[in-house]
């Protein structure tokens, strides 16, 4: 008999990280010989069992076959409020990878802007890290970040390190801060004055909360940045990922299957995308 | 090897099926039918004799149930997960060809890649037996407009009811084999297969078109009615039950549950059907509702079935069988909808 393929491979937490008050970075191995083979911007499903499964994004780059992943998860709902009370150890399930993951073939050579707002950071980490490792490949590379207190920026001494690493630019933003903050404040959008873009030869990547994609298309496409060259996540209730169970559908496509990045030219030809 | 079975022998024949497979046929209930697993052959002869009325639930309910165990677990164990999928050697009997052209296009969905491995374990070892209904079974229907009221494939055998015995088509090895093996069917002969396409041809007069307009042009005519006011007046009426969702042939949506014993260690993992129409069907844990509009819902289960799943296998993937109509008590009726398009594009000279 045939194996149904909602069925999780088991795993173990192997390490946790507190990030922010609501947001943990948790490393899961894989209790296989195989490891996980991966692209930047895809997501698996992550089990407890009896509780369920809910969609998580990979965080880290798929930089070595390793039998390891991690994944940033914000306590949210019932399933990731359960997460976040797991320990080490703990044996989990985790079915995956789904999704189309970033393109990467359309950034070689290329300029690359990366505008990453709020928990967007956690899966375009994955494409940062794997961009800074391959840096050569690449032309100008840019990160915009945004969060909501200086306290809520995920990875921040990661980031930090971005900020100090002379081959990328980095640019941060918070809604509201403190006076001690020296860095911009107010929204995302407001970095876009301190960057500066080759529109020819620029791809941008976007993910963040659905009200920031509106406004962040509109700064690129001022910049004169092509609509297929800026590719954006998008966020849906993904529960099988293998394209059936209809939850993730925006008008005639899967977004588990043909997501979740989609070039703004796509995106915009789906009403419900946006 | 097409055959021939008298009506006093059909009881005999389901004792057959019987004595080799799990029998699900149309039996009544109350004022209506349904889908039913059977033993006793004298509860759906009279009903095929007299032919019934579209059922309540799908017959695909009994490939694609509404509950479905995916795994068992213990939480002490968990290298040990079981995936479950079942399957048995059944008979789905006396389908209607819109029932059968419904399981074949969820054959088309569930088994494109990546395929629905439990969906096709429970499909691969099913005998359809389709059987003609001599006419339109009730108002609300549309199969005549999409064709969908013959069914071409997708059966092992085909009863058509020619009155005193069936005409019973082979379209399979397994039918032929169930064919050959009955003491009770007597091979078709000349005369019987005119008879059939005569049959054919006045079953095929009796059958009259709802939406005015040319269907090959619906899926088109949709999509230029994406802005339509049409969605917000019958989303004003939509109570977002899920009815039509629960009772369509061709919605295959679930959700994925689990279940924890007491004692917090065996459990179980389950599929359940969900429909597109319920208001939390797309809430993300973040609390965003991605499509929240009732009218935006209503367009949405309409577009599923008549643009994108068009798009993606050139056929409709609305059978026509208007059990959606029937069961909706706010009296949302897909051949007004899409008389409203119809009647708008003639507005506008379109068509």
């Amino acid at each position: 008999m045939e194996r149904s393929n909602l069925i999780p491979a088991p795993a173990t937490i192997a390490d946790i990280k507190q990030l922010t008050d609501k947001e943990k970075l948790f490393t899961i191995k894989l209790n296989n010989d195989s490891g996980i083979r991966y692209r930047p911007c895809q997501f698996v499903i992550f089990s407890i069992f009896g509780i369920g499964e809910a969609p998580i994004s990979i965080s880290s780059a798929p930089l070595d076959s390793g039998d390891t992943i991690e994944l940033c998860i914000r306590s949210a709902g019932n399933l990731t409020g359960a997460i976040h009370r797991l320990s080490l150890n703990d044996r989990i399930g985790i079915r995956g990878p789904y999704g189309n993951g970033f393109p990467l073939e359309k950034i070689d050579g290329k300029d690359v802007l990366i505008v990453a707002g709020g928990l967007g950071l956690a899966s375009l980490r994955s494409l940062i890290n794997y961009i800074i490792h391959h840096r050569w490949r690449y032309g100008k590379v840019t990160l915009l970040i945004g969060a909501k207190r200086p306290r809520d920026i995920l990875f921040k001494e990661e980031v930090l390190r971005w900020e100090d690493e002379p081959s990328v630019e980095t640019y941060i933003a918070v809604d509201v801060a403190e006076p001690s903050w020296t860095r911009h404040v107010g929204v995302i959008t407001g970095l876009f004055k301190y960057v500066d873009v080759d529109p020819l030869n620029t791809i941008a990547a976007v993910v963040g909360p659905p009200i920031m994609y509106r406004f962040v298309i509109a700064e690129l496409l001022s910049k004169g940045i092509f609509e297929g060259n800026i590719f954006l996540s998008l966020e849906r209730r993904m529960r099988c990922g293998i394209g059936k169970c209809g939850h993730c559908q925006i008008n005639g496509i899967y977004l588990c299957q043909n997501g979740p990045v989609l070039s703004y030219k796509d995106a915009k030809k789906l009403q419900e995308a946006m | 090897m097409d055959a021939i079975i008298e009506y006093r022998d059909v009881e005999r024949f389901i004792l057959e099926l019987l004595s080799d497979y799990d029998v699900i046929a149309p039996v009544s209930k109350d004022s209506h039918y349904i889908f039913d697993q059977i033993d006793d052959p004298a509860r759906v002869v009279p009903i095929i004799i007299r032919n019934y009325d579209t059922t309540l639930l799908p017959p695909v309910k009994w490939i694609y149930p509404d509950s479905e165990v995916l795994l068992r677990f213990n939480i002490n164990e968990l290298t040990e997960t079981k995936a479950v999928t079942a399957s048995r050697k059944q008979v789905l009997a006396f389908l209607h060809p819109c029932d059968i052209n419904a399981i074949n296009i969820m054959d088309e969905i569930l088994a494109e890649e990546p395929s629905d491995l439990n969906y096709l374990a429970r499909r691969r070892p099913t005998v359809m037996i389709g059987y003609d209904c001599p006419g339109p079974c009730r108002e609300n229907i549309l199969c005549f407009d999409k064709g969908y009221h013959k069914a071409d494939r997708g059966f092992d055998l085909f009863f058509t009811d020619t009155g005193d015995r069936f005409y019973v088509s082979t379209a399979t090895d397994t039918g032929n084999a169930i064919a050959e093996k009955s003491a009770v069917l007597r091979k078709a002969g000349y005369a019987d297969k005119v008879d059939l396409m005569k049959i054919n041809w006045e079953r095929e007069t009796r059958f009259k078109k709802s939406v005015h307009g040319d269907m090959n042009r619906l899926s088109h005519l949709l999509k230029e009615s994406y802005d339509d006011g049409i969605w917000d007046i019958e989303g004003k009426k939509c109570l977002s039950c899920g009815a039509c969702n629960i009772v369509c042939p061709t919605c295959y949506c679930f959700d994925v549950v689990d279940e924890i014993s007491p004692d917090m260690e065996k459990g179980l993992r389950y599929r359940k059907w969900d429909g597109c129409q319920l208001h939390n069907f797309c809430e993300t844990a973040s609390g965003e509702n991605f499509r929240e509009g009732i009218a935006a819902r209503v367009r949405h289960r309409i577009f599923k079935k008549e643009v994108y799943l068009k798009k993606r296998f050139g056929r409709s993937g609305c059978v026509g069988c208007g059990r959606c109509i029937d069961s909706c008590i706010a009296h949302i009726s897909i051949i007004d909808i899409f008389n409203h398009v119809m009647e708008k594009a003639r507005g506008h000279g379109e068509i």
